[in-house]
């Protein structure tokens, strides 16, 4: 995958400060199409697509929202808790704009910790971009898999 | 090793003529000269230099849309109907616009250039709109997450809104952050108090504006605020009234129960649910709570659906407690404010009981 100009443009407007806080990148220091063709093998690899991890994610989420950011336990396994915040997120890529609200996913075994929003989900179904290394929102496919019994 | 230097020194310094020749052609060759922008046929007429996007041109003669991202084509709600002296609608718009807005020439105005004579619509009360330097005269923390600011308008400045309306705070540069970005936020202050305004924030995670005022915004520092907007208002009817609300949406419904009280509307009664998880969340209560011994049209039912225990206010999801304190809802009118989801659950359970859903009024989080 090559790093074209737009693609630059795009990777721009992820850094810190300019859509939000503090970016989609993380402290990655590959292009973007580097980061996507990275995680596009891993998930290439074992027969998947970036719909069906984003799906699965989504489904958590909706299993977390009508509890207006209550906490519930799912499959024995995770803690979810979905915020509700005002305003909508635009996407990098120019597509659309997506509510802010973060479902926070809590394996109970480990206590580690994602999460993700409409538009973090957007980009994983859409673009194949799952966030920076290091990123808050990354949401590392080869760990989604794993997690997700995918 | 000189060589090298030489050869970056004779490039930077064609690359600095070439932008340098750039400029020059620019203001010589791009230069636009007066152009006149038509508001809603004639109403406002303006005189501007073109060349700049239509919001900013707007806005420096103090005529402000809503705008989100300080115009950088990423919020698509600076949108206005360009009736005629502007080009095409360009790729960076059409994320934002719907099939029945492109039909009607709806823009975002910030991607649109003046270049020439431009005639444009805008809803009528944006052309009241102001622009506010205000200084926070108080900064209060509500919530761990939640904190209540009130700035105060210059002096012999007032504002004019309806309670349940909204402002633009508009954000400094800040660390990696390096242009102004501003955010709504409800007015959470009675419309008699026009000489301040009250919002109140909750921190966002990884939000631009919301960190702004919990880390740089403090009593004293100046803030700009832009408004009022929006269409969430308390309507005139004899109907009795139902709000609902979670988090910072308490405040355009502070605001609407306030301003009845000062306008004397004590036919109507009104109950305000507010929603929250645990204890922690809740704030305002002494201040309902005295309005509610006060004024006897007026309930406030603070309502938690976390497991604590003890807290005395009532228990579960805030639609189910809404949907236990009624039964048929026949000569009612709703006014809702907090997320697309906490909304959706809520006309469900009123329009199940019979509410019409165009008594339901809603400012939606977003």
């Amino acid at each position: 995958m090559k790093q074209t100009p737009d693609l630059q443009h795009i990777q721009e407007k992820m850094k810190a400060g300019t859509l939000t806080l503090k970016g989609f990148l993380g402290d990655d220091t590959r292009t973007l199409s580097d980061i996507i063709a990275a995680d596009e093998l891993i998930v290439a690899s074992r027969g998947l697509s970036h719909e069906q991890i984003a799906a699965k994610l989504a489904d958590l989420t909706e299993r977390g929202r009508d509890l207006m950011e209550g906490e519930v336990e799912l499959d024995g396994r995770f803690r979810v808790s979905v915020r509700d915040d005002r305003g909508k997120l635009p996407s990098p890529w120019g597509d659309g704009r997506f509510e802010k609200g973060d479902t926070v996913l809590v394996e109970l075994t480990t206590g580690r910790t994602w999460r993700w929003n409409q538009l973090t989900l957007h980009l994983v179904k859409n673009h194949g971009f799952y966030g920076g290394q290091g990123s808050d929102y990354r949401l590392d496919p080869q760990e989604m898999i794993a997690l997700l019994g995918l | 090793m000189t060589e090298v230097f030489t050869s970056v020194f004779i490039l930077t310094s064609i690359s600095l003529v070439l932008v340098l020749l750039l400029l020059i052609a620019e203001y010589f060759f791009a230069n636009y000269g007066e152009c006149t922008i038509d508001i809603n046929k004639g109403e406002r007429v303006l005189k501007v230099q073109g060349g700049n996007s239509l919001l900013r041109t707007l806005s420096e003669t103090k005529l402000f849309l809503p705008s989100g991202c300080g115009g950088r084509g990423s919020c698509g709600t600076c949108k206005c109907k360009v009736v005629s002296g502007v080009g095409q609608v360009l790729p960076t718009e059409i994320p934002y616009l719907n099939p029945t807005e492109l039909k009607e020439n709806v823009r975002l105005a910030c991607q649109v250039k003046v270049k020439q004579n431009v005639q444009i619509e805008v809803p009528e009360e944006l052309l009241s709109v102001k622009e506010f330097e205000t200084v926070i005269e108080k900064y209060v923390p509500l919530t761990h997450d939640i904190r209540g600011l009130r700035f105060k308008l210059p002096e012999g400045e007032t504002v004019k809104f309806k309670a349940g309306q909204f402002v633009n705070l508009v954000s400094e540069p800040y660390g990696d952050v390096t242009e102004s970005t501003s955010r709504a936020y409800s007015i959470s202050s009675a419309p008699s108090d026009n000489k301040a305004l009250e919002l109140i924030i909750r921190l966002v995670p990884n939000g631009i504006v919301t960190t702004y005022v919990f880390e740089h915004l403090k009593e004293g520092a100046k803030a700009k605020l832009i408004g009022p907007y929006g269409e969430f208002f308390l309507r005139d009817s004899d109907r009795e009234i139902i709000c609902i609300a979670g988090g910072s949406g308490l405040a355009p419904i502070r605001s609407i129960v306030l301003d009845m009280i000062d306008r004397g509307i004590s036919n109507r009664k009104c109950t305000f649910f507010f929603g929250a998880v645990n204890v922690r969340d809740v704030y305002y209560v002494d201040e309902f709570k005295a309005l509610e011994a006060k004024h006897p049209w007026f309930k406030f039912v603070p309502a938690l659906s976390g497991k604590e225990e003890g807290h005395g206010f009532e228990r579960g999801l805030i639609t189910d407690v809404v949907a236990r304190h009624y039964g048929t809802l026949d000569n009612h009118e709703a006014y809702l404010c907090g997320s697309p989801g906490m909304i959706g659950a809520c006309v469900k359970v009123l329009t199940g009981k019979g509410l019409p859903e165009n008594r339901v009024f809603y400012d939606k989080f977003s």
